[in-house]
């Protein structure tokens, strides 16, 4: 042991040490960190703007005791952070089990769907794999912990993701495919995403590939019972912890002096040594700072990811029976494409179904009742056997105020020049978080948990 | 083994451009370092998306378009090499 370990300084708590933080958002991100330091002995607060915890992650009971995802949804083995917290918080994984054929209706609305066997769409399959190729060779170029250092950046950070379509996609089929294909992966509309965002996310969630697959991929597994159950599990942890979470109390600004950080609601303000700000881009830019932020947390540009989820509840998965897997891509809307998320329990029969992209936009406009008959029509062209719904749950992730959008921020022409370099950058005792802070399976739940960890241990060693 | 029998065994790939290309073009999508030319694209993880990968490479390489359906009969290197060679030889003829 060495001299200065015994000296009487180190016996006590170093100035450094960190005894109480604030953190902001009770989501994946913000949970996560909020354990990993109130388990640690700081005095935790997390402050919540909704009424729930999970943010991004919620549950619809579609029967009793059987739940649904209405938004993150999906694991895969490469997101072994996640994983290990489902693990430390005694939640089990079910697979995305899907077995039949898959209709695709790719012509005019008008147009028969066609049945196929497995996931690929019946189109020119040279010129489907002209999109991935190039897809896959703009991925690989990106550098993925700085992307705004990747070759060519500035000419790939100006250029939108229809634009580059327009003049590398010459074969109609992978015209029509590219906007589905992004909207699916990325909830993006092509002319709201830069070229490098979408290479980045490509990279980021571990290849086209790993992103686009159920088994052996980012799809393979969810989370039984319902993703919001980890945050549920992990707000139960902070409690026990002896932490506080105070919800329904959104955060107006956040200042710092003399080193502590004050955050102000509408409710009173909570003084800590430190703070976590674990909200989406667009929330974290319209908090308050004082001293101000160098670099803002979202640009003019910074989109909100284009998604609207779809549930259709029928008393059985009745397409399984016919052969079919209730998969389905669509060029036509609103259904962009469906999947069966009926529970592990077998019943009742879910169909999810993804509006994404600009669609999404149009149809969260329409009525409520112009919205279920123009989903379950689409659905029942898609599935004739269907009966009509027993439920119909509309999920707009894009006009949730405490969101502004899903799966995640979408970075627009400029973002990651003007944005990326800070990104993760500590603004005094401030750290920020969410799944937009990690370069590594960016706007996934894995994303999430891993900048949460990154975000505590910032502050545990400050 | 008679004299009028056709080699059985497929000849060693250094003697057959066509198979190497083809060879290096599962190890590259499928990235695995090593690949046999009787390796089943599927087995060794490939998927649809994929391979549609591998017909992209195939037309821009030796100028033949190939369907999907037409790469599932045999989705090996030798297989593709062999399909490729006839499409050749069809359009050769013409």
């Amino acid at each position: 042991m060495s001299a200065a370990a015994l000296s009487p300084a180190s016996d006590s708590p170093s100035a450094g040490a960190l005894r109480s933080a604030v953190v902001v958002g009770a989501g994946l991100a913000g949970l996560t960190a909020a354990v990993e330091l109130a388990e640690r002995d700081v005095r935790v607060t997390v402050l919540e703007a909704r009424e729930r915890v999970g943010g991004r992650a919620r549950g619809i009971e579609v029967a009793p005791g059987r739940w649904v995802d209405a938004g993150a949804a999906y694991l895969g083995d490469r997101h072994t952070e996640l994983h290990a917290l489902l693990a430390a918080c005694d939640l089990k994984t079910a697979p995305t089990e899907m077995a039949g054929a898959a209709r695709f209706a790719l012509g005019s609305p008008e147009a028969p769907a066609a049945t196929v066997e497995g996931r690929f769409p019946p189109l020119n399959a040279v010129a489907l794999g002209d999109l991935f190729e190039q897809l896959e060779e703009l991925a690989a170029a990106v550098r993925p912990e700085a992307p705004w250092l990747t070759p060519d950046a500035e000419r790939l950070d100006a250029l939108t993701a229809a634009d580059w379509a327009q003049q590398q996609l010459p074969h109609p089929d992978a015209r029509l495919f590219f906007p589905l294909f992004l909207g699916e992966m990325m909830a993006a509309d092509p002319a709201k995403v830069s070229v490098l965002h979408m290479a980045f996310y490509l990279r980021s969630g571990g290849g086209l590939r790993y992103l686009n697959a159920f088994a052996g991929g980012a799809q393979q597994d969810r989370v039984a019972g319902g993703a919001h159950r980890l945050c549920e599990r992990l707000a139960r942890r902070l409690l026990a912890a002896g932490g506080v979470l105070r919800t329904a109390e959104p955060v107006l600004s956040v200042e710092q002096s003399d080193g502590e950080v004050t955050v102000r609601t509408p409710e009173g303000s909570y003084r800590a040594q430190a703070a976590v700000v674990a909200v989406p881009p667009l929330l974290a830019d319209a908090i308050e700072y004082r001293p101000g932020l160098p670099v803002r947390r979202a640009g003019a540009r910074t989109g909100r990811g284009c998604a609207v989820k779809l549930h259709l509840v029928f008393p059985e998965p009745v397409w399984r029976a016919h052969g079919l897997s209730g998969w389905s891509v669509n060029a036509a809307g609103p259904l962009l494409s469906t999947v069966d998320d009926t529970p592990p329990e077998g019943s009742p029969g879910v169909l999810t179904g993804f509006v994404t992209g600009a669609e999404a936009h149009r149809f969260a406009a329409l009525p409520p009742a112009e919205q279920r008959a123009a989903a379950v029509a689409q659905a029942r062209r898609l599935f004739p056997v269907l009966p009509e719904p027993v439920g119909f749950h509309v999920t707009d992730w894009v006009n949730e105020p405490w969101s502004r959008g899903c799966y995640a921020a979408l970075f627009g022409p400029g973002d990651w020049s003007a944005l990326g370099p800070a990104l993760t950058a500590p603004h005094g005792r401030v750290r920020f978080a969410g799944t937009e802070t990690s370069t590594e399976f960016f706007g996934l739940l894995e994303g999430a948990v891993r900048s949460g960890r990154r975000a505590a241990a910032e502050l545990l060693d400050l | 083994m008679s004299l009028d029998t056709p080699a059985a065994a497929p000849a060693p790939s250094d003697t057959d451009p066509l198979l190497d290309s083809l060879t290096a073009v599962f190890r590259r999508v499928l990235e695995l370092a090593e690949v046999p030319a009787d390796g089943n694209f599927f087995l060794l993880g490939g998927d649809s998306l994929v391979a549609t990968r591998v017909l992209s490479a195939v037309a821009r390489t030796h100028g033949v378009e190939l369907t999907f359906d037409e790469f599932l009969v045999d989705p090996t290197p030798a297989g593709l090499a062999a399909r490729v060679a006839a499409a050749t030889a069809v359009a050769g003829a013409r």
